[in-house]
């Protein structure tokens, strides 16, 4: 089909014609077909009075949703807190998981078992990660507490989800705690990618561990350390079962990230409001993803 | 060459159009009427506590369909309650036209789906209901209420009646008699809260607080028992419920787990001995029982200025889209004061809404039951705005919380308390 | 001497951090199986006990006998596996369009996949019921499915295109030189290679399928109930059942990490095979 080049000519130069598209079709029809209408209808409620409480007063307010989100100061809080919430979740999800990904790419008896069990926290679903870490954070019956008090580390158990300071950072560890198979499978994958010549090249060079991780193996993972942190921003960004499940956004809101606001609010069926939200959840998250994508787009065209 | 690439282009589109259009064509079918059979389908949700109570729903489901003689076929569809996400699943799928014929309810709810004219209306059948007098007019009442019209939307199938669990072993050891008046139980909080292997330790709380969801009925108690009432939170005596609310968590008669802990963690304190008394109903008395056997026993909120418990509901509805109410409305009375109640309070303790059940042995006999039926009177639910939902979900546990905190004084709360629920305005 | 530091060094770089890592990984799935064969008084009791002194497997039997639980477990793997070949069916071919070719249109299409899924689901729920309603639907596999892939391909996509993009274009440039034309030197050079790749977006997909609540508890009924929809039954206004959910967790993890167990040889063989003859 396509003519053959009389000399090498990288794959990108070759001319694309309709090929592209078509392989791109699938995917972009399925997409297209299932989310456009109820995305549309989102961004539509974001002007609008849309209290299904209420829905006879529905009409258009313009931005008065906006403005109302705006002086909202459970809004900015949330927002802080999403942050937070991103930067230490994906933050030590990544940094473990790496780590994990590292170990699981050498050589070792039961290295499939090993393998296979470090999936767990993964394949758990969302209710029972909320109540088991509940449990075990427990002020009565916790296992932490048990552990902690039998190491003499604390006197007394800790009511961990029921106090302020120590509420989040508990519902953090748990997000970590689900994430980190995530990119020890991904970065795993990743790592198979890496050619071995270039590590035996800088054996023979006399390359330390440190500098063949970070002039070889980083270099070389680049795009998929690019893709899975920046997708992993967003899922973790957007996750509400775990902090559902084990808090509901509580104690007087410590732990309520932007998206729990935003599903709470859609629950008590103020949609408008919570599309307001959500549309501003997207933009905060457009604008981490843009610099990631300016950077990304830019390493492919070098 | 070209050609073939536009081939290919309508190839692959048609071929996905042909994934959804089958589908098509299948259509609405949703159940509701018989179609030329002459079997009436009815499709009910409802959520289930525990698995007893999801097994006696189908066998209750399945001896109506035995017994009707109509040729009406219940299909009982079991949804998860998840904390209340249970109205939220319904809501969506009656939104989007779906959802069942006949459901399992909470009067809180109401509201909501009477605004989006989702209800049937059930007036027309109650007047004409040969046992419309089994069921307490009071409760024809709170029914309408909730609607916030004179009509009917909800019917009504069994209440429970909240009230205080106590150890008699622990009263007994910190010689503590039964409360009579609010100020006795608050007294009683604290002479219950005791070291008792002398290490130091605080090792029984008075009493065991609910902060998190769902704490808002036992909360209620105290608002009244000083005096104030829900239709304005920030009165003096309604603060100094509140006051006294948050007073028995810092001065550590409750847990300090308590503004977290939600249902579990009351009945797991009780049970464990880590408290000497909690407010629940009559649901959890089996296990309490099983628990304690004779160690158990219950009295109602008593009385300071005003007196008042939370009565908890779950009703039944007909949707307005269900195609044959007749056969609806024979389902939910069979619910209501058939023997599908009976079989159904017998099951969960929960007390009857038809009198010829309350009356029967089974009832009469049992010691939690009369307990109920002592608080009744003062038995009552909290406003339902088209803002309770909310209220309930949120506003209430994370003011609570951070009134017991400290972040907020007992009037901020009531504030704050005050303009979830009314709004802005006064 | 050489040899004595390299099993220390391998303690300390391997087994040790694996140890760690693995303790924090591994304690709350035992906590959960503990927690599954302790009877209900032991669970509340003075001291936390580490293994129960009456361990009791009554929850299983319950799970199996009672609750059928193995009915919601195929339906999740029949939503699952099948929401994994066609997301990756599609993303395969997308992501190789993505970072093979350049054409019109490319960035703004990549990064309207992203924004996809940044948009909260809730809100988006009461339009897709209806929408999967109309379609008529509701109530069977295919309407998860349908549900499932919008939000797994754009981020299959996203992730194949990153591998695609760290596999140095070259060896199917030289085969193209050699005269295979692109279908071929996809098929015959990037796919072994990109094996492990596949692998684990795969598991991504199939995690996402088996894990989700929100659609699964719209889009299904008694029938067609998945593995979290019946979890939460277990869950009611009376509390949580313990016993009875967390050994329907270990029921439900079990099955995927064998599952795993064969797929993750997969997961470092592609390159070996592949890269060699390169």
């Amino acid at each position: 089909m396509i003519p053959k080049p009389k000399e090498v000519r990288s794959l990108h130069e070759r001319k694309a014609g309709i090929w592209p598209y078509l392989l791109v079709a699938p995917a972009l029809l399925i997409v297209v077909a299932v989310v456009f209408i109820p995305v549309l209808n989102a961004i539509l409620m974001s002007f609008q009075s849309y209290d299904l409480r209420r829905p006879s007063d529905i009409a258009f307010i313009g931005f008065n949703n906006y403005i109302a989100v705006f002086k909202d100061t459970l809004f900015w809080q949330s927002v802080l807190r999403t942050v937070i919430w991103v930067v230490f979740g994906v933050g030590f999800q990544f940094v473990f998981g790496f780590c994990l990904a590292l170990l699981l790419n050498k050589n070792f008896k039961g290295r499939g078992l090993v393998r296979s069990v470090s999936l767990i926290p993964w394949v758990t679903p969302g209710v029972l990660i909320g109540l088991m870490w509940r449990w075990i954070y427990d002020g009565s019956y916790g296992v932490l507490n048990d552990l902690l008090m039998k190491m003499h580390i604390i006197e007394d158990p800790i009511p961990f989800l029921a106090r302020q300071g120590t509420s989040f950072p508990a519902v953090i560890v748990t997000i970590i705690w689900q994430g980190i198979p995530f990119f020890a499978i991904m970065l795993l994958a990743g790592l198979q990618g890496v050619p071995h010549e270039l590590y035996e090249a800088a054996d023979i060079d006399g390359a330390n561990v440190f500098s063949k991780f970070f002039h070889i193996t980083v270099p070389c993972l680049r795009n998929t350390i690019y893709v899975t942190t920046l997708l992993r921003i967003i899922w973790v960004a957007n996750s509400v079962d775990v902090i559902y499940n084990m808090t509901g956004g509580g104690p007087a809101y410590a732990t309520q990230t932007l998206s729990v606001y935003v599903f709470n609010k859609a629950n008590a069926l103020n949609l408008g409001y919570s599309s307001t939200m959500s549309i501003m959840l997207t933009l905060i998250l457009l604008m981490v993803a843009i610099p990631y994508l300016k950077t990304m787009f830019r390493n492919q065209e070098a | 060459m070209k050609k073939s690439k536009k081939l290919i282009v309508l190839a692959i589109l048609s071929a996905l159009c042909l994934l959804i259009v089958p589908g098509c064509k299948k259509g609405d079918d949703k159940s509701g009427t018989g179609g030329e059979g002459k079997t009436i389908e009815i499709t009910h949700w409802y959520w289930a506590d525990n698995s007893d109570y999801s097994a006696k729903m189908q066998e209750i489901a399945k001896t109506f369909n035995e017994t009707n003689g109509k040729n009406i076929k219940v299909k009982a569809e079991e949804y998860p309650w998840d904390g209340g996400g249970y109205s939220e699943t319904l809501f969506t799928a009656a939104m989007g036209g779906g959802g069942p014929d006949t459901a399992a309810w909470k009067l809180t709810s109401t509201p909501l789906f009477v605004a989006n004219k989702l209800l049937a209306e059930l007036d027309g059948f109650i007047n004409n209901w040969a046992d419309k007098d089994d069921i307490e007019e009071n409760l024809w009442d709170v029914m309408k209420q909730a609607g916030g019209s004179d009509k009917i939307y909800v019917m009504p199938w069994n209440t429970q009646v909240l009230y205080v669990y106590y150890r008699p072993s622990m009263f007994k050891a910190a010689g503590v008699s039964v409360p009579k008046t609010y100020e006795e139980f608050l007294e009683a909080c604290k002479k219950l809260t005791r070291d008792t292997d002398g290490d130091g330790k605080i090792d029984v709380y008075g009493f065991g607080m609910r902060g998190a969801k769902g704490g808002q009925e036992p909360w209620g108690s105290f608002i009244w028992a000083r005096g104030g009432n829900f239709t304005d939170f920030t009165t003096p005596e309604a603060i100094q419920g509140m006051q006294d609310f948050i007073d028995l968590f810092k001065k550590g008669y409750t847990p300090p787990t308590a503004p977290t802990d939600g249902f579990n963690e009351i009945i797991a304190n009780f049970k464990s001995g880590k408290t000497a008394m909690t407010i629940h109903h009559i649901g959890s008395s089996s296990g309490m029982v099983e628990t304690f056997g004779d160690d158990v026993d219950a009295f109602v909120f008593p009385a300071g200025k005003g007196q008042w418990t939370s009565m908890g509901d779950t009703e039944n509805v007909i949707f307005e889209s269900c195609k044959n109410k007749e056969a609806a409305f024979e389902w939910v009375s069979y619910l209501a004061t058939g023997k599908g109640q009976e079989e159904w309070c017998i099951t969960t303790g929960n007390v009857p809404v038809s009198k010829r059940v309350q009356a029967m042995d089974f009832f009469q006999n049992n010691k939690f039951m009369k307990v109920s039926i002592e608080g009744a009177p003062y038995a009552g639910i909290f406003p339902i705005l088209d803002t309770t939902t909310e209220w309930i979900n949120t506003v209430w546990p994370n003011t609570v919380a951070a009134a017991l905190t400290g972040q907020k004084t007992a009037a901020q709360a009531m504030e704050e308390l005050q303009k979830g629920l009314y709004g802005d305005k006064k | 001497m050489e040899r004595r530091q390299s099993v220390i060094s391998r303690i300390l770089f391997l087994f040790l951090p694996l140890i760690l890592l693995l303790l924090f990984i591994l304690f709350p799935f035992y906590w959960t199986f503990v927690t599954s064969i302790k009877p209900e008084m032991e669970l509340y009791g003075k001291t936390v006990t580490y293994w129960p002194r009456n361990v009791t497997f009554d929850a299983y039997k319950s799970l199996f006998v009672d609750y059928n639980f193995v009915k919601p477990m195929i339906n999740s793997f029949i939503v699952a596996a099948t929401t994994t070949v066609v997301t990756l069916t599609v993303a395969t071919l997308a992501s190789y369009a993505f970072s093979r070719y350049r054409f019109k249109g490319r960035k703004a299409l990549m990064v309207m996949f992203l924004t996809n899924n940044m948009f909260p689901t809730v809100l988006l729920l009461i339009p897709l019921y209806a929408i999967m309603r109309k379609l008529g639907i509701l109530y069977t596999p295919i309407a998860l499915v349908l549900a499932y892939t919008t939000f797994t391909i754009p981020f299959s996509v996203w992730l194949l295109n990153g591998y695609l993009n760290d596999l140095p274009m070259s060896l199917e440039e030289a085969a193209l030189v050699d005269g295979a034309n692109r279908p071929q030197a996809f098929i015959r050079i990037v796919l072994p290679i990109l094996i492990p790749c596949l692998v684990a977006t795969g598991v991504y997909i199939f995690m996402n399928a088996w894990n989700e609540y929100t659609f699964a508890v719209m889009f299904t009924n008694e029938k067609s109930r998945t593995i979290p929809v019946s979890l939460r039954n277990l869950i009611g206004q009376l509390g949580v059942q313990w016993d009875l959910l967390t050994a329907g967790g270990i029921i439900t993890i079990i099955p995927v990490c064998v599952m795993f167990f064969f797929a993750q040889k997969r997961l470092v063989e592609g390159l070996t095979a592949g890269a060699v003859k390169g």
